[in-house]
């Protein structure tokens, strides 16, 4: 009897140790990432929140507490509610913009024609350079003068230039334009991916019944594709939320503060003017809202993947 | 529309007569949207003035002065070379940190390990954005701002989006392998690298390619780390250019044509892989 419970004893110490030893090999995998998590992640994310709350300009090494002093001036300075607005204009704009067109682009990328692999290598092609590089060219393209290739188009149609990128609105509707352009062939060859995991019989059930393509594609393709839409939008909206190079280099934000992004503006008045405390404040601020976007797609996700199911 | 037009087509007719309407209809439509491209890479050869008058034709002459005059006074090999070397190796950091944690977070399920899976999801809902400036100022006490070792650090971070596509990969990996190893006597390392590695091989390339395309393009981290001009990587070297060649825009093309070929090639050898590896990890989740 105790000889048999020492056996057990023993046995289980082994399989502890055998574990703790699991443990520790995991551990020593894991050791790089954590390493990762708190250099780049967790202090400095710290540090934000610290400098937040303070006078901090980087230079003088005693700051002190301000309170919500920072948080006050983000939402009364005028040009970083500027960048506020804009970079929301944006991150909508170019979601609901790029899921209208992706999608009756993608439907048509599936069906048979001459040429198919060309059109979708194409359209894929757009979005590989970078926006940044991209933006510089497209401000040659906007350019206000005559020899612009948007203005030298409208002269042959006896139409004066345009100031496409020194208006604030049209400026606006460039920059957002672009990102759809660039967006739009990446977002189909996604929407391509779900496309072609609709079970063919669902389309040719519908066409014994006398369904018409208008009607199948209400009925069937849409509501198939919904985990697709969930997925393009969810990466449209955080990817928009930290839109920074696209209008940097093509308009540096202006004219004004028009184009002006959040991300600009944590860069200049953080980096650029020390002004740590307020980019800062704005800095967790956007991560708050980056978080609860975020989240809550997730959660929508979850929710329509759970109902279509 | 065509069944009313014409009435005795054939069904096999009419579907002909469909596709070819689509496909003038979707190249007529991808030519247009490609026309900036067009844009870029015609007015290399063109002079200053015949760009002024004609932005979209054919050159009245043909030149290569301004690839010459580009390579004469901007350094865009070294950029190139630069981009390349912080590309190298931050994406295999990346990968491989990201690699080594998901293969660490399947080994074992523990209390330890379900902390670092919520901690992770943390880091990987905080934008780059909102660290930069406790980054900029760690970086520039140890004197990594303006080194291309201080950017491929700041790339790092990017092993958490890595971690995350792998780890789903490998739950569906037969764990039954791993295991047989480990009973023929294989150390945890030696699994990793001989049995692991390989059989994850599908989903390494995606996420290879994927960063190797957002470190490659990006302005942001460079823009902000980097200020000598020979440390520039590339995209800072087109985006330089621009201030640099105000008037001249045909050698402002030209370098951006320089800096778009590499992104041109590796699209064209890895187009397979970039659209099979959207639609896995789309399909997926």
């Amino acid at each position: 009897m105790a000889s048999q419970s020492a056996a057990e004893r023993a046995n289980a110490h082994r399989r502890r140790t055998l574990g703790l030893r699991q443990d520790l090999t995991s551990f020593w995998f894991l050791l790089p990432i954590l390493a990762v998590f708190v250099v780049l992640f967790a202090v400095p994310l710290a540090q934000t929140i610290i400098y937040s709350m303070t006078d901090f300009n980087g230079y003088s090494l005693n700051m002190h507490y301000v309170g919500w002093k920072n948080y006050h001036s983000v939402f009364t300075d005028a040009s970083t509610m500027q960048g506020l607005v804009f970079t929301i204009l944006y991150a909508v704009a170019q979601t609901v913009l790029v899921t209208i067109f992706a999608i009756p682009l993608a439907v048509t990328l599936n069906r048979k024609f001459w040429g198919r692999n060309f059109a979708r290598s194409l359209f894929f092609f757009f979005s590989v350079p970078s926006l940044a590089i991209m933006g510089m060219v497209w401000k040659y393209i906007f350019s206000p003068m005559k020899s612009g290739v948007f203005n030298t188009v409208l002269g042959v149609f006896g139409l004066g230039p345009v100031p496409w990128l020194s208006n604030s609105t049209l400026a606006r509707c460039c920059v957002i334009f672009i990102a759809v352009w660039a967006q739009i062939g990446w977002h189909a060859t996604l929407y391509l991916a779900f496309l072609q995991s609709i079970p063919e019989d669902l389309y040719e059930q519908a066409t014994v019944d006398g369904a018409s393509s208008r009607q199948q594609f209400v009925h069937i393709t849409l509501p198939q594709l919904i985990p697709g839409i969930v997925t393009s939008s969810f990466l449209l909206m955080s990817g928009g939320l930290k839109v920074y190079d696209l209008p940097y280099t093509m308009t540096k934000g202006g004219p004004g503060y028009s184009t002006y992004t959040v991300t600009q503006s944590i860069i200049q008045q953080g980096i650029g003017q020390s002004q740590y405390g307020l980019g800062s404040a704005l800095a967790v601020l956007f991560t708050v809202a980056t978080a609860l976007v975020v989240f809550a797609q997730m959660g929508a996700a979850s929710l329509i993947s759970r109902r279509f199911q | 529309m065509s069944s009313s037009k014409s009435p005795t087509l054939t069904l096999s007719q009419r579907e002909r007569q469909r596709s070819a309407v689509r496909s003038l209809v979707v190249l007529i439509i991808a030519l247009i949207c490609a026309v900036p491209l067009w844009y870029i890479l015609i007015n290399t050869f063109k002079t200053v003035p015949d760009m002024a008058t004609n932005p979209l034709g054919l050159p009245k002459q043909w030149t290569l002065r301004n690839y010459t005059r580009a390579f004469a006074t901007v350094p865009i090999v070294r950029s190139l070379v630069n981009t390349l070397i912080v590309t190298f190796f931050g994406v295999l950091l990346q990968v491989l940190i990201g690699a080594l944690a998901a293969y660490g977070m399947i080994l074992r399920k523990s209390i330890f390990t379900s902390v670092i899976g919520v901690i992770l999801m943390i880091a990987f809902v905080i934008p780059t954005q909102s660290t930069l400036i406790p980054l900029y100022r760690m970086e520039s006490s140890v004197g990594l701002v303006n080194t291309l070792l201080g950017l491929i650090v700041m790339y790092l971070g990017g092993a958490v989006f890595c971690y995350f596509l792998i780890v789903g990969y490998m739950q569906s990996l037969p764990f039954e392998v791993i295991e047989a190893a480990r009973i023929d006597g294989a150390g945890p390392l030696r699994i990793f690298w001989s049995i692991v590695l390989p059989l994850i091989r599908p989903i390494l390339t995606t996420v290879v390619v994927f960063q190797t395309m957002s470190t490659w393009n990006d302005f942001m981290t460079a823009n902000v780390f980097i200020s000598s001009s020979n440390l520039r990587t590339i995209v800072l070297q087109v985006y330089n250019a621009v201030g640099q060649f105000s008037t001249d825009w045909p050698s402002f093309m030209t370098i951006t044509v320089l800096a778009l070929i590499p992104v041109f090639v590796f699209f064209i050898f890895c187009q397979k892989w970039i659209v099979s590896g959207l639609v896995a990890g789309a399909v997926k989740g």
